[in-house]
């Protein structure tokens, strides 16, 4: 940063923005009516609370309703909804890697603009936006609002769900991979192109390998991700974490519910410390 | 129709910088010549002009007869499988393992599959040559080590074992010896001739040390603000000449541009 | 020197192991649950759910078309009428929830990051000879960093819709549930990323402020909020444009978002005005990652 004109431009600009974000908190909460007098919760409500929040310290093993004989234990049942959130996301993983890494390709500067001339150029270009397009589109409507759009096309569906949380997640998996790609830098590249290889064989071989490690670390937070919004299908009567969570909640079983959601909370944080440690050993 | 490498009436520019000027200049197969100059004196832009990774503003580019500015793309490719570069900044990708960046420079011989072949799983018969390749510029035992992991001398021979690997009949080497310590230096230039020796391969190599140019190299082209000053044999050479290329106290020293554009050629700059 | 065979380097060839592990893991599982058959459909295409799905294609289309032909003014009178409804108003409430959430998960976020950052929360930081004090005080500070580190962890692993569904139930009808769910949740996220750029600063500096005496406080006012300032403003224009995402989605609870609107309308069967607000949710986000990436970029110019 040269000169002190310039130093005092850009701490301007800072306090800006901070002065813009402080507005804006300002004016959400008047809009919302947020008034912290209104977190307090009244008599009926108190005693819910303290309930509630009791049994975050002494989860119960058995359970709290009435249930049929032969029914699993608890904790089987929590393993086992555990178990369907990972296959729901594990197989939405499955459709937005294929569908991320296709879309990725087509919607690549590197590989449809830049390497090219002549009506190739033009041809890319097209297939290019078309598929920036897609992707946008893909991406900017939330997995549970597809969930809906698909409940209301299809009914209850687990191949619906699943795709509904493909969609979103194919969708930024395609921009992040084609951002990345397009952010290598080129000297291998070039290097490759002045020995005569080919366009298609500069992307796969030199610049997919240099972003690779980069690509493999984001996917493994995406899978993360994806367990989340798998748990939360579970509200719209799909088999996963979410739907017992709301069954024992609406039923104030509080025990059940910190059983489920201590049962969550172990599953994204092992998969987070996993993420991590293959993160660490790819840098 | 003139065999070997051929650059006729060639300039270059860019931007506002006249880079090469009324560059001539004819290669013999199997000729080998040292490029000296100034940093900044178009060693780069001359070296890069001869595989049209840079185009000619005039003048044009000729190997074995063809005009590169003047044919197909696809022609192009092919010609290019048939010169060697190795660069400034080396050019090689950290990530991979060595052999994997020295298959790399055969890439335009091979199909897509083909190349995924060599990278990922490569033939008995490629990993036998890869590591002939690699004894004789003596780091065979590297062979399967990430590419990142090495000293930058050890990279600068992978660079130099992938151009070889390519089996070019031309061979650019830009300032192969940068990164290389003095007593190093000689011997990647020694191996380098002798390599290029034994498959008649034409050798034009940058350098800015002249002890090494004048040693190793029969021929010697000159360039200063880029023009071509004398391009002759080695031993007709006068001290005089050489001291005058590299004479700072000219009242016009190499432009400031000119310098950001071989730098940038180069890929010091990214 | 012994050298080695090719075969020999080759079986001695650097191999990462854990990342290899777990990516053959991760696709035996994706393999495995897809060859399983359980999320194969064979009902998917049968000609009755073809007549299904046209049907359904047709009734997302505005109301007042369906019958005639396509009329722009029709259309465009619709539209204008769901958007006075409820559109303008269900905008301002979702952005208003965006805006309060990242705003509380920022402070909440930072202050967190704090104690849950490894260089700051030990017994003598930024000293670069061992430490003088005893066992037990070490502990202590470790147990700390723990702790927090573990909160921050639950805060991020509970999605924010189960967040919202919990506190709705516990804090009534308010907007509180949908702000505090996003950021309970966002303060998670935002006190792990800003833990990790508190530790990757570079001693130097702190150094000099601790030897001067400033106490870990005052080194962090002081210091480390100037010196990480830009990306932390980097990462809280990133997850407003999440929370912006999430504020439209938590209106299906009940707080009246942009989620409300397009569940109720669901529910009424006005399949058209559904997929009307769909898109306006799809919309909103656009303009959000707009609005993030043009201020993400300033950030950066401004640094």
């Amino acid at each position: 940063m040269a000169g002190l004109a310039e130093a005092t431009a850009s701490s301007g600009q800072r306090r800006w923005i901070l002065i813009a974000i402080v507005a804006s908190g300002i004016w959400a909460s008047i809009t919302l009516d947020l008034y912290p007098a209104l977190l307090v919760p009244g008599q009926g409500g108190l005693a819910v609370v303290t309930e509630f929040f009791s049994y975050a310290l002494s989860p119960v093993t058995t359970y709290q309703s009435k249930v049929p004989e032969g029914t699993k234990p608890l904790a089987a049942q929590a393993l086992l909804a555990a178990w369907h959130t990972v296959k729901f996301a594990a197989a939405a993983m499955g459709l937005s890697l294929v569908g991320g890494i296709s879309l990725g390709f087509l919607s690549s500067y590197s590989l449809m603009i830049e390497t090219r001339r002549g009506i190739t150029r033009v041809i890319g270009g097209t297939i290019y936006a078309i598929a920036r397009l897609t992707i946008t589109l893909m991406r900017s409507i939330h997995e549970l609002l597809w969930a809906v759009l698909f409940l209301a096309a299809f009914g209850i569906s687990q191949l619906g769900a699943v795709i509904a949380l493909a969609l979103p997640c194919a969708g930024i998996l395609a921009k992040i991979f084609s951002e990345l790609i397009d952010e290598t830098p080129r000297h291998a590249a070039h290097a490759a192109e002045a020995a005569g290889a080919s366009p298609i064989q500069i992307y796969c071989f030199i610049l997919a390998p240099q972003a690779l490690p980069n690509i493999l670390a984001y996917s493994f937070y995406r899978f993360e991700c994806a367990l989340r919004s798998s748990a939360v299908l579970g509200f719209f009567g799909y088999p996963t974490l979410g739907f017992y969570i709301a069954a024992s909640f609406e039923n104030l079983y509080y025990g059940e519910v910190w059983v489920y959601l201590y049962t969550l909370f172990l599953l994204v944080a092992a998969v987070d410390l996993w993420s991590g440690a293959i993160r660490k050993r790819l840098a | 129709m003139l065999s070997g490498l051929q650059l006729e009436n060639v300039g270059v520019s860019f931007e506002a910088t006249r880079a090469l000027e009324d560059v001539n200049l004819h290669l013999e197969q199997g000729e080998a010549v040292a490029l000296v100059g100034l940093s900044g004196a178009g060693k780069t832009t001359l070296l890069h002009t001869c595989n049209a990774m840079v185009s000619p503003s005039t003048g044009r580019v000729l190997i074995n007869g063809q005009d590169l500015s003047k044919i197909s793309s696809h022609a192009l490719k092919i010609a290019r499988i048939n010169i060697g570069f190795i660069h400034q900044d080396l050019s090689l990708v950290p990530n991979l393992r060595v052999i994997q960046n020295v298959v790399s420079g055969r890439l335009g011989r091979r199909s897509l599959i083909g190349g995924a072949r060599d990278l990922l799983f490569p033939a008995g018969d490629v990993t036998e040559r890869v590591y002939d390749i690699l004894t004789s510029v003596g780091i065979a035992e590297k062979i399967y080590e990430r590419t990142d992991h090495l000293s930058g001398g050890q990279q600068q021979r992978v660079a130099i074992a992938r151009a070889l690997f390519q089996e070019p009949q031309f061979l650019l080497a830009d300032e192969p010896i940068s990164s290389v310590d003095p007593v190093r230096a000689e011997a990647t230039i020694a191996l380098l001739k002798t390599l290029c020796a034994e498959r008649n391969i034409t050798l034009l190599m940058s350098l800015h040390n002249l002890k090494l140019a004048t040693t190793f190299f029969p021929r010697l082209v000159a360039l200063r603000e880029g023009r071509v000053v004398f391009d002759k044999a080695t031993d007709t050479v006068l001290p005089s000449e050489l001291e005058a290329i590299f004479d700072l106290t000219e009242s016009s020293p190499v432009s400031e541009e000119a310098r950001d554009f071989e730098d940038r050629l180069g890929g010091r700059f990214g | 020197m012994n050298a080695m065979t090719l075969p020999e380097l080759y079986r001695a060839r650097p191999r990462n192991l854990v990342v290899r592990g777990s990516l053959m893991a991760m696709l035996i599982l994706i393999a495995g649950v897809w060859l399983s058959g359980e999320f194969l459909d064979p009902q998917a295409f049968t000609d009755k759910r073809q007549e299904n799905v046209a049907r359904f294609l047709n009734e997302l289309r505005p109301n007042p078309l369906q019958s005639a032909s396509f009329d722009v003014t029709l259309a465009l009178t619709w539209a204008h009428s769901i958007m006075q409804e409820k559109g303008w108003d269900a905008l301002r409430i979702t952005l208003a929830i965006s805006f309060a959430a990242i705003t509380l998960a920022g402070i909440f976020g930072g202050l967190l990051a704090l104690p849950a950052a490894r260089n700051l929360t030990r017994s003598e930081p930024f000293v670069i000879n061992r430490t003088t004090c005893s066992r037990m005080t070490n502990l202590i500070w470790s147990i700390l960093v723990g702790a927090t580190r573990l909160l921050l962890i639950f805060l991020r692993a509970i999605p924010e819709y189960v967040w919202a569904f919990l506190l709705l139930a516990l804090l009534g009808p308010t907007a509180w549930p949908a702000v505090l769910a996003l950021a309970l949740h966002n303060t998670g996220v935002f006190g792990k990323l800003a833990a990790e750029v508190i530790e990757d600063l570079p001693a130097g500096p702190l150094r000099s402020m601790t030897g001067m005496g400033a106490s870990r406080l005052q080194v962090a006012a002081f210091t480390i909020l100037p010196l990480t300032l830009p990306r932390l403003l980097l990462f809280f224009f990133y997850r407003w444009e999440t929370c912006v995402r999430e504020a439209t989605v938590l209106g299906m609870l009940g707080i009246v978002s942009l989620g409300f609107w397009i569940q109720d309308a669901r529910a009424r069967n006005f399949y058209d005005e559904m997929f009307f607000l769909i898109l306006l949710g799809a919309l909103i986000v656009l303009l959000g990652e707009v609005i993030s990436t043009w201020a993400r970029w300033h950030v950066r110019r401004a640094s």
